[in-house]
């Protein structure tokens, strides 16, 4: 990792700064400002339940669009090939997928907080603590390898030394979502995704203005025929891999729930539909940029750094800069989403449920702000010290979310769906993907996970002579 | 069997235009939710 420091810097370290010192302001002054009409727990975790469908799509979009997005389309593209990047851009559907979903937990639920809220009112007690066990561990080492991305990224490109770069983009990230809670969260959003979208358009235009298509493509059967095999098969078997993970990662998790509970009535669907069509062409339109290396002459001593390297070729100190911006905004719009949606599971499911039943919602906000504070905290110690692995420990997480997309789909559609089937599709599943994905590797794990989950889950629906009343799930706030 | 050029091309440039017409889109969105007064 040290690796990355002592390869060329893309910025001045001067600039770098000047630019993270303005976006930070920004951030936070508009989070303070939107914070100011969060006078509740609920005003505070879900936006007051009024989003509309243009900052709903806009974060639907935004949350999923990381520094992965970004910058490992382009290695996927240089490793994988044209099939590297469509396979990325089949993670959309996580999010078109779950639309009907979105509609399907604001009728069930109206007055729902959490992910957690439906595995406690729909499965029990025994559900709910693995569930949470699951969910926070993913949530957890998600936001860690996003602020250990943000650390190395800021100093690969700009000179910034890790522990500070990571410092100031988890910092800022906590202080707007701590004062304007998921209002701030959604409203910057919507200001990141315009930038990263006209970034990659712009970055788009200006390798095109400087290479062909057919250039690419003539260079690249010279040179790299494997990437345009339509028969790659590392490539083949990554989709399903990485489709199912994608799904996982987006049906259990409170960042998307927490999404739909906090959207207008009728907006959930369409957001996150729109939102899953804004994604689509990202992964291509960013990763494109690395199959054009070759034609530029641009050599590529590390593929996890071929974005900036093509577009600081091409577009020389602007587009350092975008490339700055683009990645900042990609880090902001997903750390900012993880820690309100993890603070809001953690004080609706654990401090409020557990151990504060009846505390007040100026209370309940409260919690939430210092539990944003303190899961802010825990994430930078364990960023502080690099620790390479830490970061891929987030594959791990692969079986255990694949092993909950069965039960929450026959959980929110079949009233068959019951406790032991649930509780079983979760464990066993999880179980046999892990196994696998240490004897076998990580890209057969999630599917393993979701196929015996499903198995478990469906069998026992169909043994189950137990049905479900709906209105249990409408449980008051 | 090969990725064809002109599939490349397509791709490409649909993906590029997709995502100019994104950023108009959502752009007009929140211009229409502003006007009705509902954007939260």
């Amino acid at each position: 990792m040290r690796a990355v420091a002592e390869r060329t810097i893309f910025l001045d370290p001067t600039l770098g700064w000047i630019l993270l010192a303005g976006f930070s302001v920004l951030w936070v002054g508009l989070g303070i400002y939107w914070g100011r009409r969060n006078k509740s727990f609920e005003d505070h975790a879900l936006a007051g339940r009024n989003v509309g469908l243009a900052l709903g799509s806009a974060t639907a979009a935004a949350t999923w669009i990381t520094s992965n997005t970004t910058m490992l389309a382009p290695q996927f593209a240089l490793e994988l090939g044209v099939w590297g990047m469509i396979a990325y851009s089949t993670a959309s559907l996580g999010l078109m997928l779950f639309a009907p979903l979105a509609v399907r937990i604001r009728t069930l639920m109206p007055h729902g907080y959490t992910s957690g809220d439906f595995f406690r009112l729909r499965y029990g007690r025994a559900t709910w603590a693995v569930f949470l066990i699951f969910t926070l561990f993913y949530s957890l080492t998600w936001l860690v390898s996003m602020a250990m991305a943000g650390g190395i990224l800021l100093e690969a490109l700009a000179g910034i030394d890790y522990v500070w770069g990571m410092t100031v983009i988890l910092g800022v990230c906590v202080l707007y979502t701590m004062r304007g809670g998921l209002g701030a969260v959604i409203g910057t959003d919507f200001i990141q995704t315009l930038i990263i979208i006209i970034g990659i358009v712009i970055t788009g235009f200006a390798v095109l203005s400087q290479v062909s298509v057919g250039e690419i493509h003539a260079e690249l059967s010279a040179n790299k025929p494997a990437l345009l095999d339509v028969l790659f098969p590392a490539a083949i078997m990554a989709i399903f891999n990485n489709l199912l993970f994608g799904l996982g990662e987006v049906f259990h998790n409170n960042v998307w729930w927490s999404r739909a509970f906090a959207f207008r009535e009728g907006v959930g669907g369409k957001a996150f539909f729109i939102g899953g069509l804004v994604w689509l062409p990202i992964p291509v339109a960013a990763g494109f940029i690395a199959l054009a290396s070759g034609a530029l002459g641009v050599a590529v001593p590390s593929a996890d750094m071929v974005g900036p390297l093509v577009i600081a070729q091409v577009l020389g100190t602007a587009g350092a800069i975008g490339i700055f911006i683009i990645v900042f905004c990609s880090l902001a719009s997903s750390i900012d989403s993880l820690l309100a949606a993890t603070s809001d599971l953690v004080t609706e499911d654990i401090w409020r449920r557990l151990l504060r039943p009846d505390a007040s919602p100026a209370a309940l906000k409260s919690a939430a702000q210092w539990i944003t504070l303190a899961l802010g905290l825990l994430t930078w110690a364990l960023c502080a010290p690099r620790i390479g692995t830490l970061a891929s420990v987030l594959f791990f997480a692969g079986p255990l979310v694949g092993a909950m997309i069965f039960p929450i789909i026959t959980g929110l559609y079949w009233c068959s769906a019951s406790t032991a089937g649930a509780l079983g599709a979760m464990l066993l599943g999880a179980g046999a993907g892990l196994i696998c994905y240490f004897t076998i590797g990580w890209f057969v794990a999630t599917t393993i996970a979701t196929a015996v989950s499903m198995v478990w889950m469906l069998a026992a629906c169909a043994l189950n002579r137990n049905r479900f009343d709906w209105a249990r799930l409408k449980e008051d706030s | 069997m090969s990725f064809s050029a002109g599939f490349l091309e397509f791709a490409v440039w649909t993906a590029l235009i997709w995502c100019a017409i994104s950023a108009l889109a959502l752009g007009a969105m929140l211009l229409r939710d502003a006007k009705s007064g509902s954007i939260w």
